[in-house]
């Protein structure tokens, strides 16, 4: 394909800026040949979408049993499917932790680091801690350093949260009085800004979580309810 | 937890349009509604990594484009070596006959299965669903003029097989 066609279709798309189009449109009145190719390929998108529309404005079948999502997510907390935590996973995850991704600011000789290291255990401190212990996800505070994720309990029955920063996102659970820290990922280096964009979490935190959550994650009431009791 | 701002509030008004995306990329319908339920569910265990004030649409077209590619194209690598796409073959003879919508939906799933996984994806996302050339670029990590070369394939192939002659 030539950049011409390129150039051709982004016009007819409509995706050239205005002096560009103007000067595409000039050319293709001016052909029979690119009158004809617009006409027959605004036809056939025209036919294409007509025709996928037809299930866009169909209702959804009953066979799907995600038509209601909130029944679905009822019936699913229901029958408590979940297929995570396979062995595989395990030793991923455990690679993945092993491999040790902390990064260098992370772990500071000074106190307002954001992780202290206390009997060989990582624990939450500075202004990661003060937001495990005061951020509500569902209350997010405007401009905080740290932003909360998910809570949820583990199969020992203790709350964890998922937080994220700017440089990195991870979990900690509740080991007495501290947040104790079962993964520290950093985002990858030049990639941070489009992957906050895209809206997605790291796949290595979202694998930690999949294995680690017994149940679903707390709604807003429960995790008040889990702030107000001193997240036991 | 239902009331309209609420991620499955949002998620369920977006249904027909992914269950639109779905049958775009299945080669039945069966397919597209597995697809389709297999992305809600992935959604909706995933909903914690979604970021509120992102698009929640791209977010959840992208799950379900992933999973589509694990679950699919292995398998239609493989249809494509055993039998690569001859244009017109799919579509009979007679397109002027086949207007009819019913028959026109098969027609096209038939005619979009003949399109290879990459640009199928383009094709479908731009033309069908709507989306911008920036969008989908982001959407699935790839350089604009990959995105747009796919789409000029892809779309001459189709006319090829569908257009009116």
């Amino acid at each position: 394909m030539t950049i011409a066609d390129e150039r051709f279709f982004a016009w007819l798309d409509g995706e050239l800026p205005p002096e560009e189009a103007a000067s595409v449109e000039t050319e293709v009145a001016r052909s029979p040949e690119l009158t004809r190719a617009a006409q027959e390929h605004r036809a056939m998108q025209a036919q294409l979408k007509a025709a996928f529309d037809t299930i866009a404005e169909a209702p959804v079948p009953q066979g799907l049993p995600a038509a209601n999502v909130i029944n679905f997510a009822a019936d699913q907390r229901r029958r408590g499917s979940r297929r995570w935590g396979s062995s595989m996973q395990w030793a991923a995850i455990a690679a993945t932790l092993a491999l040790g991704v902390l990064t260098g600011t992370m772990i500071s000789p000074l106190r307002s680091g954001p992780v202290d290291v206390r009997d060989g255990k990582l624990y939450a401190a500075a202004d990661l801690n003060d937001a495990l212990d005061k951020e509500l996800a569902s209350a997010p505070a405007a401009g905080a350093p740290v932003s909360i994720g998910i809570t949820f309990r583990d199969q020992s029955g203790a709350i964890c949260r998922t937080f994220t920063n700017a440089q990195s996102s991870g979990l900690a659970c509740r080991d007495g009085e501290r947040w104790q820290l079962r993964g520290l990922f950093a985002a990858p280096e030049g990639q941070r800004s489009a992957y906050r964009m895209a809206g997605s979490a790291d796949p290595n935190l979202a694998a930690l979580v999949d294995s680690t959550m017994a149940g679903d994650p707390l709604d807003a009431a429960e995790e008040r309810a889990a702030k107000a009791g001193k997240w036991r | 937890m239902d009331s309209p701002s609420s991620f499955e509030h949002q998620l369920g008004t977006l249904l027909p349009r992914l269950r639109r995306f779905a049958h775009a990329l299945s080669r039945d319908a069966a397919d597209a509604d597995d697809l389709t339920q297999s992305t809600l569910e992935r959604a909706l265990r995933s909903k914690w990594q979604w970021q509120p004030g992102t698009r929640l649409d791209s977010w959840a077209y992208r799950i379900m484009r992933n999973l589509w590619i694990d679950t699919a194209r292995s398998r239609s690598r493989k249809a494509k070596l055993e039998a690569p796409p001859e244009e017109a073959s799919v579509v009979g003879t007679d397109p002027r006959g086949a207007m009819d919508a019913a028959i026109d939906l098969g027609r096209m799933m038939a005619a979009m299965q003949h399109l290879p996984d990459d640009q199928r994806e383009v094709v479908a996302l731009i033309l069908i669903e709507g989306f911008g050339y920036r969008e989908v670029c982001e959407m699935l990590d790839l350089p604009m003029g990959t995105v747009s070369s796919r789409l000029v394939r892809g779309r001459m192939r189709l006319l090829a097989m569908v257009g009116e002659q």
